[in-house]
């Protein structure tokens, strides 16, 4: 965890442009297998069927573990976030992630929430792209805001780590790493996941990422 | 006021044991509590106390028991309080406990059954999480010593060259077992019993050789250079637990010292008791409770004469 601040500078602010998308694969809970996703694919399914594919559609799922219901764990090379549930289940929702994943793993909070939040371009985001220049000074909440209907702000103990949990304007990044280093969910999505959490909630960050530990 | 509480309290209670941070060794507290009130009739107050502190108050006569004394972890409290002061005393019996690593099903699926498996390249490949088509493997937390002597494994055996071992808290090593779980993804990491995660998931433990205490060199970890200059290509020797007790509270109750001599948890027990606090989160004194009262006749036997 005491990497999180490090990572954060490197990184910049977690919400760039939509440009480069590596390729990924999703899970198929029916055959059990993984099958290749892609920019193409994910575009091609949402206009087929204007939802995202069914594996990452908000679920409930079996999901055992010690963590107790309330508890957010991240796992970025799944493109999952689960919020604990009693009774060994989960609800599962579908997530976009970095490319580069999170880039680190570790334990945070929840330590504020906004609806419709502000977004504010990162100065070097703002001295490239004339469309972000024009909200240099933060572009207030709405349809059109990169951040969604909702952001979850992760704190390490008092401190803001910039990682934020959020909505997208672009329904079929879910599933996809692109290139931020932020978790983007569907407006619905963030809506559902921001009516259950509290305050304080614990957020596992899983290990994706983990070339950042070689060599420790 | 709450010092007076405390005070009073201590003064009521005819005897002192302490309870460890982990949830096996915080029912076993509790377990001791209720079953010597209920055999000898004596009050027992548990207090909350790290295994060096216990050992310095079973010297100075204000702790009587400690529930689970981890050999060769305290090896040093041991020779100086038990061996060489004859103030503190073992209980003949202990928990036999285990570490190494452990794969998930799906693992087991993928070929990776022995530690032989994880240095084949092919293999450890399913274990990859980050895309660089090297596997990870998480080997423990970073503050623990254990840590750096899987890595030294994993030099030694041969398997750090094709995967990329991985340090973090053990509460993100656990969501990540269950999360692979969850989508029957293979895992392999490092693991120690007893422990919930038994009790959660069906793991298989990754095959070694034997334990070998020629194989098994580790330089002592106040060396910088310890990781490098070791070698471990073994399995890890078999670790226990123990029940401890005062010398002197052991010569005033030769009753409860012969008790506390015929306690005999087995692994699974402990495995189940770190279940019930930890995932079930029962407070440790229910679960005792619980405890206590389903084992009646088992508790008759131990304290039998």
């Amino acid at each position: 965890m005491r990497k999180i601040g490090l990572i954060a500078l490197a990184a910049g602010l977690c919400l760039g442009p939509l440009a480069a998308l590596a390729a990924t694969q999703i899970y198929d809970a029916r055959t059990k297998k993984w099958v290749d996703y892609d920019k193409r694919k994910a575009r091609q399914y949402f206009a087929r069927n204007k939802q995202v594919p069914e594996a990452f559609r908000r679920q409930v799922v079996p999901f055992r573990t010690a963590e107790p219901p309330g508890t957010i764990i991240i796992d970025g090379n799944q493109h999952f976030l689960y919020l604990v549930q009693p009774g060994g289940q989960a609800i599962r929702y579908g997530i976009g992630v970095g490319r580069e994943g999170f880039g680190w793993a570790g334990i945070v909070r929840i330590g504020r929430t906004a609806e419709w939040p502000t977004w504010t371009p990162p100065p070097e985001m703002v001295a490239r792209d004339p469309n972000a220049a024009k909200w240099a000074a933060g572009m207030p909440g709405g349809p059109d805001n990169p951040l969604g209907a909702r952001a979850l702000y992760l704190y390490e103990g008092e401190n803001d780590t910039i990682y934020r949990i959020h909505g997208t304007v672009e329904p079929w990044t879910i599933g996809l790493d692109v290139s931020s280093g932020c978790i983007r969910m569907n407006n619905d999505d963030i809506i559902d996941l921001h009516s259950r959490v509290k305050i304080g909630a614990k957020v596992i960050v899983l290990m994706q990422g983990a070339a950042l530990y070689k060599g420790v | 006021m709450l010092a007076t509480t405390v005070a009073l309290a201590a003064e009521a209670a005819d005897l002192v044991i302490a309870m460890p941070n982990w949830p096996s060794g915080q029912a076993t507290a509790n377990i001791l509590k209720l079953s010597i009130a209920k055999k000898f009739g004596l009050d027992a107050e548990v207090r909350e106390l790290g295994t060096i502190n216990a050992f310095v108050g079973l010297d100075k006569g204000e702790v009587d028991i400690q529930p689970e004394v981890w050999r060769p972890n305290f090896e040093d409290l041991i020779k100086k309080y038990v061996t060489d002061k004859g103030a503190v005393v073992l209980s003949g019996r202990a928990v036999p406990a285990w570490q190494g690593l452990c794969a998930t099903p799906e693992a087991v699926a993928a070929g990776l059954k022995t530690i032989a498996d994880l240095s084949d390249p092919a293999k450890t490949a399913v274990l990859d999480t980050d895309g660089d088509g090297r596997g990870e493997v998480w080997i423990g937390a970073p503050t623990w010593l254990s840590t750096g002597i899987e890595r030294v494994r994993a030099n030694s055996y041969g398997y750090a060259a094709n995967v990329t071992l991985v340090e973090t808290e053990e509460e993100v090593a656990m969501a990540a077992v269950d999360a692979a779980v969850a989508t029957a993804r293979p895992m392999v990491f490092y693991c120690y019993a007893p422990h919930h995660v038994f009790e959660l998931h069906k793991l298989t433990r990754i095959e070694e050789p034997v334990h070998d205490p020629a194989k098994w060199k580790i330089v002592p970890a106040d060396d910088p250079l310890w990781i490098t200059k070791s070698s471990a290509a073994t399995a890890w020797g078999t670790a226990h637990f123990h029940i401890a007790y005062a010398a002197a509270f052991g010569k005033k109750h030769p009753d409860i010292a012969k008790f506390l001599e015929q306690v005999d948890f087995s692994p699974e027990e402990v495995t189940a008791m770190s279940y019930a606090v930890e995932v079930e989160r029962q407070t440790p004194p229910d679960y005792a409770k619980e405890w206590v009262d389903g084992n009646a006749a088992r508790i008759d036997g131990w304290a039998k004469p």
